[in-house]
């Protein structure tokens, strides 16, 4: 029930519907408007035509002049015979009136019913369909024809809220029996080995330990799995507080991890990292989906090869690319790397401990910091993938002390032979022109993945197209 | 009885080849869809275990093309082992022609048991329970008996007694037996066939009255129904 201090709550029930209280409202209106107007001709008419009564003036004798018989009549001033008809026609006129506004509420209410009817059967309609969906069946729409009315766009408007909740509704279904089936083979694999050991009676401590191993594998690649559904989770929640981020340190930071891996496959890691380069975000998330990007990198790569890693800034937006000489994305295949599960090599992404969702979080982190992520690929020469954040709002002192903190090791580990900022500041400017123009330049050919402003792609692409002055 | 398992898990696929074999099954393993169909156009299998997302050529497609083979023989039966486990994949893989459907994660006596079954189809029995004249072998237990007496058989001693038993009267030859009894990695040219064959009659022989499996000069093999 309605709190007490409302004063529709107070009304009895029967009141509570809108088209009760419309039609209340149109007849009283209506009445109201009339009675105004039949009153006000009353008062014109009843101060124009003043009303006395009748007085005697005299009294005569009228006689006939054939019959000569005489009666004695009154006589009264013509001008009094006037008014007298003067009253009675007001009095008609009042007492016609008042009737026909009795009859015209009666009629009121009742074509105020069936208006208020009329125009509200579409809500009504609205509201049957709206509580017949039940969250699991979106497909029902309410599908009102009719005129481009209010009531209309009304229910156009449920109606793209319910097809927006039903994609909603379906990604997260599929999500799920994604996440399910993912998780599935590690379990078959983990059940299939422990029943098999298990049933035989003379196994040797060899057949057992491998089947531990295997088991112990399954059970990692499981963890890695819930690990990155958790983050892809937790990107879906409302973002925690940004700060501001030394975007330099933090692909330091999660390089450092990958320096390791890399070194055993033999892959070189080229790092430019240019530190000064703010971003608003939160540090653990960027450094995630940076190094999700370097692992990709280093996992698709041969050895021997060359995996780069640039960080720099121009008009007002951040990057860091990550380019490798690996085998390259088929045009075909690269509106998909972002999709969560998807591989481009099962079997080997599989055995190299890839979930599917790496790139799929990185997209969701870019995302949520107001930033996208861009592909650019070609078979047999290797792939670039670019990061581009909004950049921070310059605070001096925020800026200083993010700077302090970590940009000693970034600048440790940057390579010696090129791309060691001259200059902080307009060294993030020029820093694209540094470094990235190499890895770019095969790359050239393909339009970005997910369709971004060209010239965005021609900044990334060949920064050094531009010189470093005219921006 | 000789199974193929196609799985692009490896450690699953070896996993569920080494139960099978021991009971009994030859087992082969494919770990992608080229493979698989490779195996089975030079195999005869009599049983195909066969995961549905496999790299290169899918599972569904492998199945349809199993199926769209025909030929002679009737084709080996296929038991689809999926992590998918909607009402419309099962329906859609039973209607490209799976006999069994088994989602994953499964307990592996499911697996057993569902590979006996679909083997029981062939044979056109009912129950886990085989029996030929005085020979009963239950395939579930791994125990054979003559005229009530346990026989003591290794498992490739026991494949081979229930190969011959789910085709009794019929005529077998070396190659059947290899082909259906022996896993790839048999070689061909040894005279393995015949060495089991007779270790295998030979205990037979030792329980009960009379030889059971006789030679058809020539041809083969052959399991007496009626001694």
């Amino acid at each position: 029930m309605r709190s007490p201090a409302s004063p529709i709550g107070r009304l009895p029930e029967w009141t509570r519907s809108i088209r009760v209280r419309y039609t209340l409202l149109y007849s009283a209106v209506l009445f109201g408007l009339a009675a105004l107007v039949v009153v006000t001709l009353y008062v014109i008419l009843s101060m124009t035509l003043a009303g006395e009564p009748v007085t005697s003036a005299g009294r005569g004798l009228f006689c006939n002049r054939f019959t000569n018989a005489c009666i004695r009549v009154a006589v009264v001033n013509a001008q009094q015979i006037e008014q007298l008809v003067n009253t009675e026609t007001l009095d008609k006129l009042r007492d016609f009136s008042l009737k026909a506004l009795g009859m015209m509420f009666v009629a009121s209410l009742a074509i105020g019913w069936v208006i208020a009817g009329r125009v509200l059967a579409p809500i009504e309609r609205i509201t049957s369909v709206a509580r017949d969906i039940q969250a699991t069946d979106l497909s029902r729409r309410i599908e009102l024809g009719g005129p481009e009315d209010e009531l209309r766009r009304l229910a156009d408007t449920f109606d793209a809220m319910l097809a927006r909740l039903d994609a909603a509704f379906a990604t997260q279904r599929q999500f799920l029996a994604d996440a399910s089936h993912e998780l599935r083979n590690p379990l078959a694999i983990i059940r299939t080995n422990l029943d098999v050991a298990m049933a035989d009676p003379d196994a040797d401590p060899e057949d057992l330990r491998q089947a531990l191993v295997v088991v112990r594998r399954a059970s990692d690649r499981m963890g890695h799995l819930v690990d990155d559904l958790l983050a892809l989770a937790r990107g879906q929640a409302p973002t925690v507080q940004f700060e501001p981020v030394d975007l330099g340190a933090v692909v330091a930071d999660a390089s450092d991890d990958l320096v390791l891996q890399a070194e055993g496959r033999e892959i070189v890691l080229d790092r430019t990292i240019v530190p000064g380069v703010v971003v608003s975000g939160e540090p653990d998330a960027l450094k995630r989906a940076v190094a999700n990007l370097l692992e990709n990198a280093v996992r698709y790569s041969p050895p021997g090869s060359r995996v780069r890693l640039a960080v720099g800034s121009e008009r007002g937006r951040a990057w860091v690319a990550v380019s490798d000489e690996g085998p390259g994305i088929p045009p075909e295949d690269q509106p998909r790397v972002f999709d969560r599960f998807w591989r481009a090599d099962k079997a080997r992404s599989r055995a190299e401990g890839g979930t599917g969702l790496g790139l799929a979080i990185v997209r969701q982190i870019a995302n949520a910091h107001g930033g996208e992520v861009q592909l650019q690929s070609r078979v047999g020469v290797g792939s670039t993938f670019t990061m581009w954040l909004p950049v921070a709002a310059v605070e001096g002192s925020s800026r200083s002390r993010v700077r302090s903190g970590r940009s000693a090791s970034a600048e440790l580990h940057a390579p010696a032979d090129g791309g060691a900022p001259s200059a902080e500041g307009s060294a993030s400017e020029e820093s694209p022109t540094v470094e990235l123009g190499p890895a770019a330049e095969p790359e050239r050919g393909p339009a970005p993945a997910d369709g971004a402003a060209p010239e965005e792609a021609t900044a990334a692409e060949d920064p050094r197209a531009a010189p470093p002055g005219d921006r | 009885m000789r199974v193929l398992v196609v799985e692009d898990e490896a450690d699953l696929a070896d996993a569920i080849a080494r139960g099978l074999r021991r009971e009994g099954y030859a087992v082969d393993v494919a770990y992608d869809g080229d493979a698989a169909l490779d195996k089975i156009a030079v195999n005869a299998y009599d049983v195909v275990c066969l995961d549905l997302n496999l790299p290169g050529t899918d599972g569904m497609e492998v199945c349809r093309r199993v199926r769209a083979a025909g030929g002679p023989e009737p084709g080996p039966r296929v038991l689809m082992l999926t992590a998918r486990d909607r009402t419309d994949d099962r329906v859609a893989g039973l209607d490209e022609g799976a006999d069994d459907y088994l989602v994953k994660p499964f307990e592996f006596d499911e697996l057993k048991a569902r590979v006996r079954a679909l083997l029981r189809r062939d044979a056109g029995r009912s129950g886990a329970l085989l029996r030929v004249g005085d020979l009963q072998l239950d395939a579930a237990r791994h125990q054979a008996r003559r005229d009530g007496r346990p026989l003591a058989l290794t498992p490739k001693e026991f494949a081979l007694l229930r190969y011959f038993m789910s085709r009794p009267g019929q005529v077998l030859s070396q190659e059947d037996l290899l082909e259906h009894v022996w896993d790839e990695h048999a070689d061909p040219f040894t005279n393995t066939v015949r060495v089991t064959v007779m270790t295998l009659r030979r205990k037979l022989a030792d329980v009960g009255e009379g030889q059971p499996i006789e030679t058809v000069v020539g041809r083969g093999y052959r399991l007496r129904e009626e001694l």
